[in-house]
């Protein structure tokens, strides 16, 4: 399925609310689950990930302020030192709308890679706070954190893209 | 959204790399006010009350299949943990009515010589509820907080030993450093010997290091390392490490010690916190008795009372 702007094959409502809304609630519910272990280091951000996505699709909507707000809230959840999830979600999402246009123009796969650039690169701000604080690292399994991200981004994509999408007539969802 | 029935044309506010610095500008600030103040706590207790119910909520799907499989597995081994466990019992009965006698002995010894109280039987238990989300730090969260009465630097223990201290409270959970964070200390002694010493968690692995130990000091591979409770925080007299390997390389001036903690600090369930009352920090300074003499003051080396 074609979902880059440029494709006359889909078009697509307005992002409702409730989904912009429960997208984030369901997200932010992963990852308050009790990861622990390996699974705690490779496990995608979730929250990070989705918010990534609606800046992309809907930068009107979701900026870096909201995404400073869910940074704060991550903080919180993760007992994170306070300001670090915000300072990596604001940075992610400035470059989202730097990147929107370009990174929107291409295939969803092409796309994950570009998100596994972007997510790498807050994983590292997160390391680099982390190591700065004296804190040691705890593995080199954290790198497999946006590769993971990066893999499920296409299938992100098209199941936040289904409920707006209108079909043609006789259109089917390859 | 109302964005789509009003189309603007240019974008209004601040531009994305102004917002991007003044985001950055505050976050910096927080987590300078966080780490160097610890000035935030208040926001961490009020977002954690929200967010307890929730973390709960979400922990009950793992917690069903865990049950479901305890339930046809358990049967068997609580036969056994059972039978076990009462011949325990009457091993231990002798013992106990002996220590009673001890205890009473003790008090009333303690009471005689007032000597610092150590901890007693106080104490709250606490179950894990889960690991600290964070792959950077080595804490666990147990379920019981300050409408617990426990308040920030109480230590946690379990059955074997020292499990870490209390570093941040929620109102029903509160936050466990465990003593093999980096930088968290524990004063000890070695069992054997008397040395004292500082246990420092490594961060690394799941190890402590002892530093500052002269290379001559007293002390084997096999140690068992207490509490010393020089420090006012830890009572003494609990197990914390037992050395694992010293390194007398004369090149430096200390001996590289490394020890293994006692407790399960990884896997344990069930924890105990220790509530035992404030010890004042330093003893009060006597007043009085410097402003009636005066001339005294700089003559000689400041006496301090000591407890």
């Amino acid at each position: 399925m074609d979902l880059t702007p440029a494709s006359r094959d889909s078009m697509r409502l307005p992002v409702p609310l409730r989904l912009l809304i429960g997208s984030f609630v369901v997200a932010f519910l992963i990852n308050l689950m009790p990861w622990r272990g390996l699974a705690l280091q490779v496990y995608p951000d979730f929250v990070l990930l989705i918010l990534l996505y609606w800046a992309m699709q809907e930068p009107r909507s979701v900026g870096q302020g909201l995404g400073f707000l869910l940074g704060l809230l991550m903080d919180v959840a993760d007992s994170a030192l306070l300001g670090q999830h915000a300072l990596i979600y604001v940075v992610v999402v400035f470059l989202a709308q730097l990147l929107r246009v370009r990174v929107l123009q291409q295939s969803l796969p092409a796309q994950g890679l570009h998100v596994l650039a972007l997510l790498s690169l807050a994983q590292l701000i997160s390391v680099g706070l982390n190591l700065s604080m004296g804190r040691e690292l705890s593995g080199i399994w954290l790198i497999f954190s946006p590769l993971l991200s990066a893999i499920l981004w296409p299938a992100i994509s098209v199941f936040l893209a289904l409920p707006r999408l209108r079909l043609r007539p006789g259109q089917m969802i390859s | 959204m109302s964005a789509y029935q009003e189309e603007n044309f240019f974008t209004r506010g601040p531009s994305p790399l102004a917002r991007l610095t003044f985001f950055s500008l505050v976050a910096i600030a927080i987590m300078i006010a966080d780490h160097r103040f610890q000035a935030l706590a208040f926001v961490r207790l009020g977002v954690s009350v929200v967010l307890t119910p929730i973390e709960q909520a979400m922990m009950l799907p793992g917690k069903l299949v865990q049950n479901l499989g305890l339930y046809f597995s358990e049967q068997g081994r609580l036969i056994t943990e059972n039978a076990t466990l009462n011949a325990k019992v009457m091993e231990l009965t002798a013992g106990h009515q002996q220590a009673q006698l001890i205890r009473a002995e003790r008090t009333y010894l303690t009471t005689l010589s007032e000597a610092n109280k150590r901890f007693g039987d106080r104490g709250v238990l606490a179950e894990i509820i889960r690991d600290a989300r964070n792959p950077f730090v080595r804490k666990v969260v147990i379920n019981k907080g300050s409408s617990h009465g426990l308040r920030a630097g109480l230590v946690v223990i379990d059955a074997v030993g020292v499990v870490g201290q209390l570093t941040a409270i929620g109102v029903l959970t509160s936050e466990v450093t465990l003593s093999t964070e980096k930088n968290q200390s524990v004063p000890v002694m070695a069992l054997r010997s008397g040395v004292r010493a500082i246990a420092v968690g490594n961060g690394r692995d799941g190890s402590i290091d002892v530093p500052f130990i002269p290379l001559g000091a007293d002390i084997q591979v096999g140690d068992a390392l207490v509490t010393s409770g020089i420090d006012g925080t830890y009572p003494a007299g609990l197990s914390v490490a037992t050395v694992a390997s010293v390194d007398r390389n004369p090149a430096f001036q200390f001996a590289r010690i490394s020890a293994t903690p006692t407790s399960g600090t990884e896997q344990h369930r069930f924890v105990k916190v220790l509530t035992q009352e404030e010890l004042k920090e330093y003893p009060q300074p006597d007043v009085k008795a410097e402003e009636n003499k005066p001339g005294r003051e700089r003559t000689g080396p400041k006496r301090r009372e000591i407890r």
